[in-house]
């Protein structure tokens, strides 16, 4: 701590303030977040269930809950389901959302505003309405969807049932998701697109280069950063999404061939008072998304070391 | 990051406070007066008149304030078993599924009321509901209410195809193939309704589980559930347009002509005996246009009760509710002068006069001798439970008996499909 470094060289002190002003965020963390964890951790490796919940000892049991994991069929089906619908619907809504950031770079003044309140309004809206809006939207008796398509010459969708068949469940969820998560993308993407310079795309036409070359040479390289974070979040959400799954069930099947991972895991917790195997299944999707992270943390360091 | 610091300062100084509150144990009160407790009821079944009544009389017997909150029967197996362990957030007494009553007895989650028993009702109480709520001998959860389901249908849709009302199962798949088409199910029941299915299982000797010694397993597999579930998926094939994900449905809605309809889409169905509320022909709301009145009309449709295979009367799933007071609650006094109020005379009287099966049998006849009363009555008398095992409620939360009937009524291999699924139930059932 000495004060007195009157040289030309301005060397970082080295003091405790910066780490006494990280610990009320990482008390923060420690306290809602590491609790829940430590204790999900715990309970992996026991045996507790329903009777353990009021109050019985709970026995450990080592590995047991990952080796009854690994050799359920059903788990492996849930997870091969869940990654399938989580890279499927987050790449999607990447797409959908940098497509729709384009659109409102393009277009003048008031088309993009009213472009940006319908995002805006479609990110408000709350989940369990935008889940019952689509149940409605995709109602086999009275739905618009059916009512539509059974319009069209040669297509008869009167009554198809969309809930009731995995295929098409899971398309109606990922319709849903992608529908809600979009106005996050096409913003984040928006505001990186704005940081792009008109000199650069000015002198990049100049020397000859198309719309689609600027795109893939010079914007798409500038908003890397922003797709590569916006795509890894969509990612993580994706994996767990809980809320809208339970609520598509509730209206069509409760059978484990519509489960997803977060559904699976409140299943077996919560509804079948296994929270041994509920636990051991959640360390499983909490390395699986800090394995989806390391990606892009690698990433990032290495930036920091180029800028260094 | 001031502003940060004051706000983490704020939120662990909360922490702080909350923890002390659920640290420090508050002398269970003997003494009822001025309690503060609170009721979960699952689902509407119960009135509002007999909420208020519950209400008005806890506040006059205790000076306290009775708050109910209703659960819906979805959730309500995930917050019974994270709330009742909980001093802070247990309700102090809650209705409860009667098959999951075994489940939740057995770990202690309730308090024991046997001193109350013969005060309560004793005898009286329907004893096979008294039964899953026992544990060696003593009497933790009683019955709040029974229910029962019996068929509804159409007499002009069965005058005009010219049936008769079925006197035997199989005459009932017959009656409905003849009166189906893609437009009328002939016997509306969802493929994965596993409450009303598993009455076809018990028509024909079947059961769901057995006890042998101490060890309950699955016995779908058993021939005469085989031949059941075969029946069942004879009928749901030849005569249903539900769909085969359709487990808690309101099948009401398709046996009343609906507004803009010229017809209805069931000709039969099964309900639960309160279901006739909802059945009936159709007026609009005059202080809600976006809502229908139903009121039974006699020429249109009637009732009969689940015929058994040789006639008689097939056993149906005996739906109702028991009542506990929960063992973690801290006003456990005001929570006895709850169950004396339930267990009273007048609200026995209301219950039945309700169209809920009371629990004591003293007020059954409170039910009153219509054609509901009676269908109620006659298929309560031969229902069955399901079973009594300490893993019951585990079996039912993880929806694998929807997944089964389903793929039964999917048009799958049963047999295959019960060696299956009897695993399955097998590794939860003991709880």
């Amino acid at each position: 701590m000495s004060a007195t470094s009157n040289g030309a060289r301005i060397a970082p002190r080295r003091t405790g303030v910066p780490y006494l002003l990280i610990v009320p965020a990482i008390l923060a963390l420690l306290l809602g977040l590491g609790y829940p964890l430590v204790w999900q951790f715990i309970t992996a490796f026991q045996e507790y269930g329903l009777a353990q919940q009021f109050g019985k000892a709970p026995d450990w049991v080592g590995f047991a809950n990952f080796g009854a994991l690994v050799s359920d069929g059903e788990f492996w089906a849930v997870l091969v389901r869940s990654l399938l619908f989580c890279v499927v619907t987050a790449f999607a809504t990447v797409l959908v959302g940098v497509l729709l950031a384009l659109l409102m770079n393009a277009i003048g003044r008031a088309a993009r505003l009213t472009l940006q309140i319908s995002l805006l309004l479609a990110w408000a809206t709350p989940v369990a309405a935008a889940t019952t809006i689509f149940i409605w939207l995709f109602d086999r008796r009275r739905g618009v969807v059916n009512y539509l398509l059974d319009l069209l010459p040669g297509v008869d969708m009167n009554r198809y049932d969309w809930l009731g068949h995995p295929l098409t469940f899971f398309f109606v969820a990922s319709i849903l998701i992608v529908w809600m998560s979009v106005p996050f993308v096409a913003f984040a993407v928006y505001a990186g697109l704005t940081q792009v310079s008109e000199e650069v795309l000015e002198a990049a036409q100049l020397d000859g280069a198309g719309g689609w070359q600027r795109y893939r040479l010079i914007i798409g390289p500038m908003i890397r950063p922003v797709l590569s974070i916006v795509l890894l979040l969509q990612l993580i959400w994706d994996l767990r999404v809980f809320a809208q799954i339970t609520l598509l069930k509730d209206a069509g099947s409760k059978s484990g061939d519509f489960d997803l991972l977060g559904t699976y895991i409140y299943k077996l917790g919560a509804s079948a008072n296994d929270f041994g195997m509920a636990s051991a299944v959640s360390i499983v999707v909490l390395i699986i998304t800090l394995a989806i992270s390391w990606v892009y943390v690698r990433d990032l360091l290495a930036q920091d070391k180029e800028t260094r | 990051m001031k502003r940060k610091i004051g706000a983490v300062a704020a939120a662990t100084a909360a922490l702080v406070v909350l923890a002390g509150c659920s640290t420090t144990p508050e002398a269970p009160a003997d003494d009822a007066q001025g309690q503060d407790i609170t009721l979960w009821l699952m689902g509407g079944d119960t009135p509002d008149a007999l909420r208020d009544y519950l209400k008005t009389e806890y506040a006059d017997a205790t000076g306290g304030t009775l708050t109910i909150e209703e659960q819906d029967w979805g959730d309500a197996l995930a917050k019974l078993t994270t709330a009742l362990p909980d001093a802070d957030n247990t309700p102090d007494v809650t209705e409860i599924g009667n098959t999951w009553s075994p489940t939740f007895t057995n770990v202690g989650a309730f308090s024991d009321i046997s001193d109350m028993y013969e005060d309560l009702g004793g005898d009286k109480l329907l004893p096979s509901f008294v039964e899953v709520g026992e544990v060696d001998g003593a009497n933790y959860a009683l019955p709040y209410y029974f229910g029962s389901r019996y068929v509804f249908y159409r007499k002009d849709l069965y005058a005009a195809a010219g049936v008769d009302v079925p006197t035997t199962l199989p005459q009932l798949t017959e009656v409905a193939s003849k009166l189906h088409d893609s437009a009328l199910s002939g016997f509306y029941l969802g493929g994965e309704d596993w409450r009303n299915g598993i009455s076809w299982i018990f028509a024909y000797g079947g059961d769901l589980a057995t006890k042998d010694g101490d060890t309950w397993s699955s016995t779908l597999s058993d021939p005469k559930s085989i031949e059941g579930l075969t029946a069942l998926q004879e009928l749901y094939t030849e005569a249903s347009n539900a769909p085969v994900t359709e487990s808690d449905s309101t099948p009401w809605v398709n046996i009343n002509t609906q507004p803009d309809a010229d017809a209805p889409e069931a000709a039969t169905i099964i309900a639960p005996g309160w279901a006739h509320w909802s059945i009936g022909d159709l007026a609009p709301d005059p202080e809600d246009d976006t809502k229908t009145i139903p009121t039974w009309n006699d020429d249109v449709f009637g009732t009969y009760v689940l015929p058994g295979v040789d006639g008689g009367v097939a056993p149906v799933f005996a739906g109702g509710s028991n009542i506990a007071i929960s063992a973690a609650s801290k006003n456990q006094a005001g929570a006895r002068e709850l169950m004396t109020i339930i267990f009273s005379p007048e609200y026995q009287q209301m219950l039945g006069e309700n169209g809920l099966g009371p629990a004591n049998e003293d007020y059954v006849s409170s039910l009153g001798d219509d054609q509901f009363a009676n269908a109620l009555i006659e298929s309560a008398l031969s229902s069955k439970l399901t079973p009594a095992a300490p893993g019951w409620a585990a079996v039912e939360g993880s929806g694998l008996l929807e997944e089964f009937f389903g793929k039964v009524n999917g048009g799958g291999d049963i047999t295959a499909l019960a060696a299956e699924y009897d695993e399955k139930i097998d590794a939860l059932i003991n709880g």
